[in-house]
């Protein structure tokens, strides 16, 4: 009885060690791409369009509405000890520190991650892929480079308009509900921003943290997707499964890979 | 050969070249093999696991004349036999015809060619050139001499007719927007399409048989020397079938083109056909032209034949 199932576990754990393998070496091969020729610009443009103009409408919705509850809660918390008025430094640290890379991470992976596996999927089976292999293209330079940089680009650009946003929604939540005034406000949120010094003089640690994930969670997306798209089997059901994979995927390891960026980047940054 | 040749690339010259000179050495195999006066019978071997122990050959080869596509011993399995002990050669100008029930291994022998797959024993050779060894980007520029027609057309989806068919062109050559231009239009009206109704159409739009036309003009955008097919009549209706069966034949005739056509239609199998080779559980159990084919006394080609 125990053989079987030792057999099965034997042989998924050596799936799961090849799928490691076969994202790395997909990772190396496009980012290996990003300085041969042919380029791909066109598609490069294209591809930061879908993803980052495409995209911007649900991240603006996203931020704003959670900076607006982040103020909501703080303020609730905050009340208990009559420190209302540090609620701009609150919702910033969060939105620039945390919430703003992952959220935008998670819309975007939901967005954007699901659209390239579905694209690429359907190319592999209505066999474009291959089309692309007999006509002397390499499908990763040509399909997987563009996306890991359009992603790499955009993501950032993304959090960024995601955390301004988020800041904004608390501090109308705390002007108009809370009854903080706006310079008040604003002057705790640089409070936050300068309070956690800075790299290089001049640009503010939490800046470096608030950026270098959402580098990171492009990166995630782009491969993420591309290599369940590459690797799709089963027509269109196959499609299915692998825009579900990729989300799932994708949002659970921006999840993992979150909390040891934050674990080392506040060794780095902050040393105790 | 057509208008559009008097206002040739010096590519397109060299490509012409290439032809007449290959038909030249065909035409002298031919009278080559005529005085030899061999015998018509080819060698057939029925589709059984004990009968058969290697692959059927071709009973006549062209003399002093390097295959321009070998398949040498070749087998293949994934999980099960795809391929066992396969040899098949094919010369300059012909259009082989691979036919075969369904799972024989017929698409397989196509990837094998395009280096999309690599045997597990035995040699693949382009041009007297083994490829099984290449490495990638080796492969993409050998897949670069042979142009390949999908079943389903496989036309990028997000591209127009007109960027479907320059794609190679844009992709290798440094063709100027004009000569692509001239190109895209000469491969479109060869294939019977008007190119000012449908160059800017998405694949969406087009009918299957369109579909089907579009990719053969894609194919053979870059001029290769070698092209593959598969199954290029599969779901198309009679009319349609019958006219990509000329289309195939038309290339051959007045361009020259070594073809590989993986069908499991047998009657265009015949007619566009220099040469069958009939895979039956994993080795090729026939291999001669469409008369000694018919001319068989072998039982499963009989039946493979009856079965019309």
């Amino acid at each position: 009885m125990a053989t079987p199932l030792l057999e099965r576990l034997n042989t998924q754990a050596k799936l799961a060690v090849f799928a490691v393998q076969e994202r790395a070496l997909l990772t190396w091969n496009a980012v290996r791409f990003i300085g041969v020729r042919p380029f791909y610009p066109a598609d490069i443009v294209q591809q930061m369009d879908a993803i980052g103009v495409d995209s911007l409408f649900i991240v603006v919705l996203t931020g704003f509405f959670t900076g607006m509850v982040l103020a909501l809660q703080s303020s609730a918390s905050l009340a208990s000890f009559g420190e209302t008025a540090i609620i701009g430094r609150l919702v910033t640290g969060s939105m620039i520190r945390e919430l703003g890379p992952v959220l935008a991470g998670l819309m975007v992976a939901g967005r954007v991650g699901s659209g390239i596996a579905a694209e690429i999927g359907s190319m592999r089976v209505t066999e474009q892929i291959d089309a692309l292999n007999t006509l002397g293209t390499d499908p990763i330079k040509k399909l997987v480079t563009p996306r890991l940089i359009a992603a790499l680009v955009m993501l950032p650009v993304l959090t960024v308009i995601n955390d301004a946003v988020g800041i904004i929604g608390g501090n109308v939540i705390s002007t108009l509900y809370v009854g903080v005034p706006s310079s008040i406000y604003w002057r705790t949120v640089w409070d936050q921003i300068a309070g956690d010094g800075f790299t290089w003089r001049f640009v503010p640690n939490d800046f470096i943290q608030g950026l270098a994930k959402p580098f990171v969670f492009g990166g995630i997306i782009a491969v993420t997707a591309c290599y369940h798209g590459l690797n799709t089997t089963g027509g269109t059901e196959g499609v299915g499964q692998s825009t579900t994979r990729t989300v799932v995927v994708a949002s659970i390891s921006i999840l993992i890979v979150d909390y040891f960026m934050t674990q080392l980047l506040l060794g780095v940054l902050n040393p105790r | 050969m057509s208008d559009t040749e008097d206002e040739a690339s010096p590519e397109d010259q060299a490509f012409a070249g290439r032809v007449r000179a290959a038909i030249r050495d065909e035409l002298a195999a031919d009278k080559a093999l005529a005085k030899k006066a061999r015998s018509p019978t080819p060698t057939t071997r029925r589709p059984t696991p004990t009968g058969m122990t290697s692959s059927a050959r071709r009973s006549s080869t062209p003399a002093n004349v390097t295959p321009v596509i070998e398949l040498d011993r070749v087998t293949l399995s994934f999980d099960r036999p795809v391929l066992e002990d396969v040899t098949l050669e094919i010369y300059p100008g012909e259009t082989m015809v691979i036919v075969g029930e369904s799972g024989t291994g017929k698409s397989t022998a196509l990837k094998l060619i395009l280096r999309l797959l690599v045997p597990d024993d035995g040699r693949v050779l382009i041009k007297g050139r083994d490829i099984v060894g290449l490495s990638f980007d080796e492969a993409l520029q050998v897949r670069q001499q042979m142009g390949m027609v999908f079943q389903g057309s496989a036309l990028f989806d997000s591209m127009s007719v007109f960027e479907n068919v320059a794609y190679p062109l844009r992709e290798h050559t440094t063709m100027s927007d004009e000569e692509i231009d001239a190109r895209v239009r000469e491969k479109l009206q060869f294939v019977d399409l008007i190119p000012d109704e449908i160059m800017t159409l998405l694949p969406a739009e087009l009918s299957g048989g369109m579909k089907k036309r579009v990719g053969i003009a894609r194919g053979l955008a870059n001029n290769p020397e070698i092209m593959l097919y598969d199954e290029p009549t599969s779901g198309l209706d009679p009319l349609t079938t019958g006219t990509i069966t000329r289309l195939i034949m038309k290339m051959q005739r007045e361009l020259g083109v070594t073809s590989v056509v993986v069908s499991h239609d047998i009657r265009s199998a015949n007619r566009m056909g220099t040469h069958i080779a009939v895979l039956a559980e994993h080795r090729i159990v026939f291999c001669g032209t469409p008369e000694e084919m018919a001319a068989s006394e072998d039982r499963y080609i009989q039946d493979f034949l009856g079965g019309l």
